[in-house]
């Protein structure tokens, strides 16, 4: 068994999880509510019975990260502490002050170095899943960054845990490694993509560089203000105020920007300061430190200014509950794949949750479907092919558009066309730009003509990487002619559980993708209004 | 200006040539020393590594024996390593009123306490010298000049880091205040890559061959700058760059032989005090070069 | 409002065969944007072939440690005005790889080489006494507030670049690695700290080669304060465990705190004899490895006494504090009681008061 990453591990992006993760551990919590909490946050468009796996085995999973060494939050009597987050109807956050995925992530990482006979490949960049002639999965290719050789890993499965795609929108919470490659070679490879048009905007980000704090500072208590000094959530979510559903804040606050009762620099107010200082040094050290560093704001004295920023991928590879793609032998899981437990929007906090259990599942399932099988076959001779690809292009004379400049356009494309309110006219246009851009970067030169440590040429994968994402988005978004969870189309702007209450899929299929759908599965829960 | 003055330990064992010789330049600064003669050690770090709350009301019984001297401008301290195990436990003590009660607390009985006064200071001898005094004013005291001498400024790690804790956001240059006073005294200062490095003192009882590998390294780098001499406001420093410096040289394979001054030997000699009063015959690594080199300006 | 600013950066390329040199690169960008964005905006605009680790740009992934005028920090959240002003008028600001750890191209070092293999060292993972309960463990809350100050390490590497104890000694476990250890050390789950302090303190090249530099303090992006954490676990291997080292360090510490105790001032004369007697001069079995230090320090004690500056009354005769009664009865106070008191400045903040005056239970402070 081998981890291959494009980093090294604890570099990966769930250190900015920062807030917790969800359990009903408690005695006095249930499953039940959990889950309910986390259908209605879906706006119903979740799967029901991935969702309740999901929350049945929360707390066993919460107790295993304890058992690990994850240092968790304790309440006086030395118990398992919570916090309150976004909509939920219990305090059910676990949490490590506000670095819970980092903890999270660099135990799992001590656990790494613990069993050593796990192969560690670091910072070897993934180009291509391969596959043998029946379709099966058969292994990857992959690029040593150290030295820019190419390797072809031989697998009887592949588990996908790539992460998001943030990166397709400037400015973005997500780090730069976020550019949706194992969507993107999963889709390649065959595995329908799912709930693509699910976008979550979280609701408090730095503005420019879009920068999270985390909805830990709201679930201490902390407010939002327009620049009318106006509590503004009553008007939107009187019941839950601050704590309801990303996607509900979002709104709220691009509502109150849009409609002039914003500050000049686009942004409303969150005033951390009615947390207290103590509890901020205690519980929301992090950003503190984000205030200071990356905004000049003391958060333990003044509000900081915040926006909706892009945040998350609530769609991707298309997966069962034990993480199966639709081809065989390969899985996917945490933001990379769709179960779907996220739905139209995901819940603070799930996100780590929806990592863990699914990994966990994903490779148990893997492991015991390993057994029955052979090492499989390559078909082709795809070590070859990425090799040559990744010559043509260091070959490249410089003559078309920079790498920077295409990443660039599609960012601010997104941003400004596939956001927080959407139209068609505006997608279509997205969608327009998307394929030129497509076009573009096979001319794309790159500086770096050497082996060791060429960023710039895997930047140029990357960004096609990046493409098919964004055409994914894009297209989804058109599809879906109704409003639900993130997605918020102003010519169509009620939920329409009639004709849309199911999923839309894409697969490739030559040159365009290919639009299917899935039905949303329903155990318990009928859809209802869902108001905060 | 008058001052509550803390002359440390081992200014008054080891180097008693570092005390001899504040006691010396202070009245030619117009500075009136009353020292905390029942003061105790500061812990230099290592009562800190043992016991907190023990170095913590050792330093508050200093500082309140400080505060209770009529009339003082502040405390002074001739040591970086004084200043910064002081500033750490006064961080601690001022940070926490329930500490600092608690602290207090075991001080009773000699009826000191001490209160956190943001006017109040506690200032090692170069920082008094830069932002008390000022450098025009001690521009002004210079008698002699001490041209044509080249010295290697040494701080000492307890005083240059951490800067949060060493009040660099009020003063940022205090990394730079040895290299203006070797300025304004006529002299000039060395740059070379160990200045703000660490000297090994403290690990010379625990790894010898760590300690002895930095003061010979940084050492080394200063006579290949051109250093005549090196000056330096922390005695631990002091023992390590000079008392040591013989048993440095086999760690670094190569000659040393650079004298290391105090840095109010270095003043003194610029305020027209002699070399010999100073007690620059009192150090391991001789001194006869630069004394002969201060012969010279006194003679032109 | 975007300003000019130069970047000096020192390039490497391994394939070359070249040796490192200098280029400069013109950057525009807003004062309150960090050196890492100039970076970016440099390879964007002009040689995308700069090397340099990064991702969050929020000083979270520990990614982009590198040396900014020779001050080790994290890019993403060094401001460029800042560096600039730093730098100096009309000086560009310089960009390096860390210190102390081998360079593989440009900004990028060879952390596994170093790092990581220092990390492996300590046995980085929680080792419980027997199996773990059905639930949680119970344990204080403060235990983990307390150890999350080194959980919070993003293992960026900067302290190791920083450190100048391993500029001299590379088989130094360094900063991060022992902050990592006191992750462990701190916990109450971890059922090893015993044996995880007596391996570190044997160590020649562990807890007691730290030279005390603060180097590591100043330059971590996430307050970790590897030193303070290095001399936890130094306080923890003597005062809970009487672990006795071969690099003596039992014996200084204990020396040290015993003269400051019965003298009020520090008696050099006797630390040294001291230290490596088990702290007593008299009595105690000698540790092998102090022999050989106290042999090797006789000759500078020699030299000492022929410079003037060490005599042999001072060497016997060491003054005692007029008061010295009362530094006695502190100590005596504060040994006493069954826990050490720490005040923990990663929870409590800076100037905590100031900013609470009412808050603080039962105080009386303005």
């Amino acid at each position: 068994m081998g981890v291959i990453s494009k980093v090294h591990p604890v570099r990966s992006h769930s250190n900015a999880a920062a807030g917790g993760i969800n359990a009903a551990l408690n005695p006095e919590d249930s499953w039940e509510s959990h889950a309910f909490d986390t259908v209605k946050g879906s706006d119903y468009l979740g799967d029901q019975d991935a969702i309740e796996i999901m929350c049945r085995e929360a707390p066993n999973e919460v107790l295993h990260l304890e058992h690990l060494g994850v240092t968790f939050h304790r309440d006086e009597e030395g118990k398992l502490g919570t916090r309150a987050f976004g909509g939920a109807s219990a305090a059910r956050t676990y949490y490590v002050a506000d670095i819970t995925g980092q903890a999270l992530l660099h135990v799992l990482y001590e656990q790494l170095m613990k069993f050593d006979t796990i192969d560690r490949y670091e910072e070897w960049f993934t180009t291509a899943l391969v596959r043998d002639d029946s379709g099966r999965i058969a292994g990857a290719v992959t690029r040593n960054m150290r030295d820019g050789t190419f390797e072809l890993f031989t697998a009887k499965s592949v588990i996908l845990a790539t992460g998001g795609n943030g990166q397709l929108f400037i400015p973005t919470t997500n780090a730069l490694i976020c550019t949706g490659d194992g969507i993107a070679m999963a889709y390649r490879a065959g595995a329908p993509l799912m709930d693509m048009e699910m976008v979550q905007y979280h609701p408090t980000t730095l503005a420019g560089l879009g920068l999270l704090i985390t909805e830990g500072a709201r679930g201490e208590g902390a407010h939002l203000y327009n620049a009318q000094g106006e509590r503004f959530m009553e008007s939107y979510a009187p019941n839950t105020m601050e704590l309801a559903g990303r996607d509900v804040v979002s709104r709220a606050e691009q509502t109150e920007i849009d409609q002039g009762r914003g500050f000049p620099d686009g942004t409303v107010a969150l005033d951390i300061t009615v947390v207290g200082r103590k509890r901020i040094h205690e519980a929301l050290r992090e950003i503190v430190n984000v205030g200071r560093d990356f905004a000049g704001t003391d958060i333990t004295r003044e509000p900081i200014h915040i926006k909706p920023g892009n945040h998350y991928a609530m769609g991707g590879i298309k997966t069962d509950i034990n993480g199966q793609t639709d081809v065989p032998g390969l899985y996917a899981a945490g933001e990379c794949a769709c179960v779907s437990v996220h739905g139209g929007n995901r819940l603070g906090a799930n996100s780590l949750l929806d990592t863990l259990i699914f990994g966990r599942r994903a490779g148990q399932h893997a492991a015991e479907q390993g057994r029955g099988v052979s090492m499989p076959t390559p078909a082709g001779s795809e070590l070859a092919r990425e090799r040559d690809t990744i010559s043509e292009i260091v070959s490249r004379d410089r003559s078309g558009r920079r790498v920077s400049e295409i990443r660039a356009e599609l960012g601010t494309t997104m941003d400004g066309k596939v956001a927080v309110f959407r139209d068609e006219e505006r997608l279509r246009e997205a969608l327009e730009t998307v394929k030129r851009l497509q076009e573009e970067v096979k001319t794309v030169a790159v500086d770096d003509k050497g082996s060791v440590f060429n960023q710039d040429v895997l930047g140029v994968l990357e960004l096609q990487f990046m493409l098919d994402n964004a055409e994914c988005i894009a297209m989804g978004a058109i599809e879906r002619k109704e409003s639900r969870g993130a997605q918020y189309r102003t010519d169509y702007p009620e939920r329409n559980d009639a004709d849309w209450l199911k999923h839309i899929t894409l697969t490739a299929n030559g040159d365009v993708p290919e639009v299917g759908f899935s039905e949303v599965t329903m155990t318990q829960w009928e859809p209802e209004e869902r108001t905060y | 200006m008058k001052l509550a003055y803390w002359p440390g330990c081992v200014s008054r064992g080891f180097t008693p040539e570092l005390h001899g010789s504040m006691e010396l330049v202070a009245p030619k600064l117009d500075l009136e020393l009353v020292e905390l003669d029942r003061a105790n050690c500061c812990g230099a770090g290592v009562i800190a590594e043992h016991n907190q709350e023990l170095v913590d009301t050792l330093n508050a019984r200093t500082f309140a024996m400080a505060q209770a001297v009529d009339g003082a401008a502040g405390m002074m301290n001739i040591c970086s390593t004084c200043q910064g195990a002081q500033s750490e436990c006064q961080e601690r003590l001022d940070a926490d009123g329930d500490y600092r009660k608690h602290v207090n607390s075991h001080l009773r009985d000699e009826s000191l306490s001490y209160e956190r006064d943001p006017d109040w200071w506690n200032k090692n001898f170069l920082w008094l010298l830069v932002e008390e005094i000022g450098l025009e004013t001690l521009a002004e005291k210079v008698v002699r000049p001490l041209e044509g001498l080249r010295i290697a400024p040494f701080y000492g790690c307890y005083i240059v880091r951490p800067t949060s804790r060493l009040g660099y956001h009020r003063h940022p240059e205090r990394d730079r205040y040895l290299e203006q006073v070797i300025d304004v005294l006529g002299a000039e200062p060395v740059e070379y890559a160990g200045s703000h490095k660490c000297c090994g003192f403290p690990l010379i009882t625990m790894n010898r061959v760590t300690s002895l590998r930095q003061a010979g390294r940084h050492l080394a780098d200063a006579i290949d700058a051109g250093a005549d001499c090196l000056v330096t406001p922390c005695p631990l420093c002091h023992l390590n760059l000079d008392m040591q410096q013989p048993a440095a040289v086999q760690y670094v394979e190569r000659d040393l032989d650079v004298p290391v001054l105090h840095l109010p030997q270095m003043v003194g000699l610029a305020l027209g005090l002699e070399p010999k009063e100073l007690g620059m015959d009192k150090h391991v690594v001789k001194t006869r070069e630069v004394q002969r080199k201060v012969a010279s300006l006194a003679a032109a | 409002m975007a300003e000019n600013y130069t970047l000096k950066i020192r390039r490497y390329n391994p394939e070359s065969g070249n040796p490192a040199y200098w280029s400069e690169y013109a950057v525009q960008l807003d004062p309150e944007r960090s050196v890492l964005d100039g970076i970016l905006q440099a390879k964007d605009r002009e040689d995308a072939s700069i090397g340099i680790r990064c991702s969050c740009r929020a000083a979270i992934c520990g990614s982009c440690a590198v040396r900014i005028n020779g001050k080790t920090a994290l890019a993403c959240n060094t401001s460029i005005s800042d560096a600039a002003a730093r730098a100096g008028a009309d000086e560009p600001i310089v960009v390096e790889p860390m210190n102390n750890m081998p360079v593989i191209k440009d900004l990028i070092v060879d952390m596994d080489a170093v790092h990581w293999k220092k990390v492996r060292r300590v046995v980085p993972w929680l080792l419980p006494d027997g199996p773990p309960p059905e639930r949680e463990y119970i344990v204080p809350a403060e235990a983990m507030i307390d150890v999350t100050q080194s959980m919070a390490c993003i293992q960026c590497g900067a302290c190791v670049g920083a450190c100048l104890s391993l500029e001299v000694d590379p088989e130094f476990i360094g900063p991060a690695a022992l902050a990592k250890a006191y992750r462990f050390v701190g916990d109450p789950r971890d059922g090893q700290h015993e044996e995880r302090l007596r391996d570190l303190a044997e160590d020649p090249h562990g807890m007691y080669d730290c030279t005390h530099c603060f180097a590591c303090i100043e330059v971590c992006p996430k307050d970790v304060a590897p030193m303070s954490q290095i001399m936890r676990l130094r306080r923890r291997a003597t005062g809970d465990f009487d672990i006795k080292d071969g690099n003596n360090g039992y014996g200084h510490e204990k020396a040290f705190v015993d003269l400051v105790e019965r003298y009020g001032t520090l008696h050099e004369a006797q630390l040294l004899p001291r230290s490596f007697g088990d702290g007593s001069l008299v009595k105690g079995q000698t540790e092998p490895g102090a022999v050989k230090q106290l042999v090797e320090s006789l000759p500078t004690a020699i030299r000492g006494l022929k410079s003037g500056k060490v005599t042999p009354r001072k060497v016997l005769l060491h003054p005692k504090l007029p008061d010295q009664d009362q530094v006695r009865r502190i100590y005596k106070e504060i040994h006493s009681k069954d826990e050490r008191l720490e005040l923990n400045m990663y929870i409590v903040g800076e100037n905590a008061d100031e900013e609470e005056p009412a808050m603080a239970e039962g105080s009386q402070e303005s």
